[in-house]
């Protein structure tokens, strides 16, 4: 009876116990080495703060336009901040995952597998992302410049969709590379796109029936709105 | 770019030619039903105003394809000659030949520039292949102040109707003008007289591979002669009547081009102008008299609309750039009915300098930037032509020169926000 209780209570426990024993210095030194990596990141960036100070990298950035493109894309910290602040977060990170790895979890270790493979999809939709912002950015402007000097009214929103639509077609190809919804991002989007288009047409066809039709019998009958004769050169 | 002297065919004719005196290059593309008049209006100038001179005529032509080329070389002043010009001795020789390198006015320049410089050319002139108001005279009038005062530098000098040649009048004058100290009225009119020694000197600039080549080289040559002190002087040459150009010619593309050009240049002579404090008139050569011109019609309430539009969707950028005051000017101007609508100077000098410090600092892309200009552009044209509605040419021209003096006078602000670190002159909110 002795002997079974033992095999089916005692043993466990102790071999429990023992894990956790031989777990706790992996744990305390994995704490500490977070703690480590914390203290190395914060100091990694005051000091890149001070380097880029003395390198007067903010006033290059500004000169550059740098700094602009940055707060067009609705970052308000300055070039020296960002960097020394990702490069402290990667060291902080990098702790992390050593600390992580110290634990000596299959479990963690199974997660860490899985996670360092998907971390290229993560950075690629990241980098589509920014790049797509920046994109919209350009191009929704192009758009307000071009359609406001050729006097269309409707400027503002032409520019508004041109960026929205690119930014959309960004995140879309994002969450593709990053295998979320493959099909239902791609049916979405045209669902999406098509819709627009749709109700342009038919805002255009109902709405603007006459304009169309005034637009029409100028053409054809010749009676165009004179143009302006000066020259400018 | 390979230089066009060292083809085979032209080095032949060129030593066939050995030297000349004076020399006048026409760029053309597709300009076959205009350059004849042209190449015989040259052709008669050489013979009545240069007779004991060996002359050249150079096309240097873009690969036309309408016989263009065909056309230079077969027209010859032989009906009537004999004549008009009894004392005409030196036969006049015609190069034609396509150029190459990056298409554009600027390389077509530059063929006629080395061969100049090849056959040693004392006087050289450019005037465009669809000219139609041109006369000998013009050859005469861009040639001899070279040959006979030791000019360098011969800018042309039209007589235009009131409203027009707007881009010229309200920013290449004005801001040439203010920049380079030199009163050259016509910076950018398309036919110019030269001497040798400053077709070498344009040949020596690395510019060729640049925007330059493709267009702006107009000001280029007036630029590049002002600030390097060589000695510039006016023609007057009457009125300037050329093949229309194309209708739909995007009026944006045309200011990107133009100030464009006109702001780099500014990058490569700071030192000039910014010690550059007063301006002086050049000589002008030619006897005036006034020419009947053809009015023109303006829609002022549709340049009123686009420039309500452009406040309206534009602002947000202007404010990047434009000084406080100038943006509570406009945001107030849109409001303004068309009785009203001024635009005064001061406000408009502001407004250029500021475009030019926003390009210089590169506060946006430099295309998004000139092209927005277009609809305050349209806005002070539209003031300019409400103001001088009722003046006469004299009286327009006192506007003119009125705003030049707002740019010569307000200049300092253009010096002081060019250096200075950060935000450009405006940030206004």
């Amino acid at each position: 009876m002795g002997n079974i209780f033992n095999r089916l209570i005692t043993e466990p426990i102790e071999d429990f116990i023992n894990k956790v024993l031989l777990f706790l210095p992996n744990l305390f030194s994995s704490i500490l080495i977070l703690i480590l990596g914390i203290l190395a990141g914060w100091v990694t960036k005051q000091v890149l703060l001070k380097l880029f100070r003395i390198l007067k990298l903010d006033e290059l950035s500004e000169r550059s336009g740098i700094n602009r493109i940055i707060s067009r894309g609705g970052i308000k910290s300055s070039l020296a901040t960002l960097i020394a602040r990702f490069v402290g977060w990667i060291i902080t990170f990098g702790f992390a995952i050593i600390a992580l790895d110290n634990l000596r979890l299959p479990a963690i270790e199974r997660l860490f597998e899985s996670f360092f493979l998907y971390l290229p999809n993560v950075f690629i939709a990241l980098i589509i992302i920014v790049v797509g912002l920046l994109l919209g950015n350009f191009f929704g402007r192009t758009a307000l410049i071009a359609s406001v000097n050729a006097g269309l009214k409707m400027s503002g929103l032409i520019a508004k969709a041109v960026k929205f639509s690119i930014f959309v077609f960004a995140l879309s190809i994002a969450l593709e590379q990053l295998g979320i919804g493959k099909e239902t991002v791609v049916i979405a989007f045209a669902i999406v796109f098509g819709g627009i288009i749709f109700a342009l047409a038919l805002a255009f066809g109902l709405g603007g029936r006459d304009i169309a039709k005034e637009f029409l019998e100028k053409k054809l009958k010749g009676e165009e709105e004179k143009k302006d004769e000066i020259s400018h050169l | 770019m390979p230089s066009i002297i060292l083809r085979k065919d032209i080095q032949e004719k060129l030593d066939e030619v050995r030297d000349a005196d004076i020399l006048v290059g026409i760029p053309s593309y597709n300009n076959a039903s205009t350059i004849g008049h042209v190449v015989k209006a040259v052709q008669a100038g050489f013979a009545k105003y240069f007779p004991d001179k060996k002359c050249v005529l150079v096309n240097s032509d873009g690969g036309s394809t309408d016989g263009t080329m065909d056309v230079v070389r077969n027209t010859t002043l032989e009906d009537g000659s004999t004549i008009l010009f009894s004392h005409r001795t030196n036969r006049i020789l015609t190069i034609a030949t396509p150029y190459s390198g990056i298409p554009g006015k600027g390389s077509a320049f530059r063929t006629i520039f080395e061969i100049a410089d090849e056959l040693n050319a004392k006087a050289c002139a450019v005037v465009d292949s669809d000219l139609r108001s041109i006369t000998p005279e013009w050859i005469e009038l861009l040639i001899k102040p070279v040959m006979e005062n030791s000019l360098d530098y011969v800018a042309p000098l039209y007589h235009r109707h009131k409203f027009d040649g707007t881009i010229t009048n309200s920013i290449v004058y004005p801001l040439t003008r203010a920049l380079y100290g030199k009163r050259v009225r016509q910076p950018i009119g398309g036919d110019f007289g030269f001497s040798g020694n400053l077709a070498r000197f344009y040949l020596s600039k690395d510019v060729w591979e640049s925007d330059v080549a493709k267009f702006g080289i107009d000001i280029w040559m007036t630029t590049t002669a002002m600030a390097n002190d060589f000695k510039v002087c006016h023609a007057f040459l009457g009125a300037k009547i050329h093949d229309p150009k194309d209708p739909g010619a995007d009026l944006s593309a045309m200011l990107y081009q133009v100030v464009g050009a006109t702001f780099d240049l500014m990058e490569t002579y700071p030192d000039v102008w910014s010690r550059t404090h007063k301006s002086v008139s050049v000589p002008t050569f030619g006897f005036h008299y006034d020419v009947g011109l053809e009015p023109v019609s303006v829609n002022v309430e549709r340049m009123i609309d686009k420039f309500r539009l452009g406040v309206k969707e534009l602002i947000q950028i202007w404010k990047e750039f434009l000084p406080g005051e100038v943006i509570d000017f406009l945001v107030k101007a849109e409001e303004l009915p068309k009785d009203k609508f001024f635009m005064p100077d001061e406000i408009w000098v502001q407004i250029v300098y500021s475009f030019a410090i926003a390009s210089h600092k590169k506060v946006i892309n430099k295309e998004h930037l000139l092209k927005s200009l277009t609809p305050l552009y349209i806005g002070r044209t539209a003031s300019f032509v409400i103001d001088a509605w009722e003046s006469s040419a004299r009286e327009v021209e006192e506007k003119i020169e009125n705003l030049c003096l707002a740019f010569e006078s307000r200049k300092e602000f253009l010096i002081e926000n060019w250096n200075s670190f950060g935000e450009s002159a405006g940030g206004g909110e």
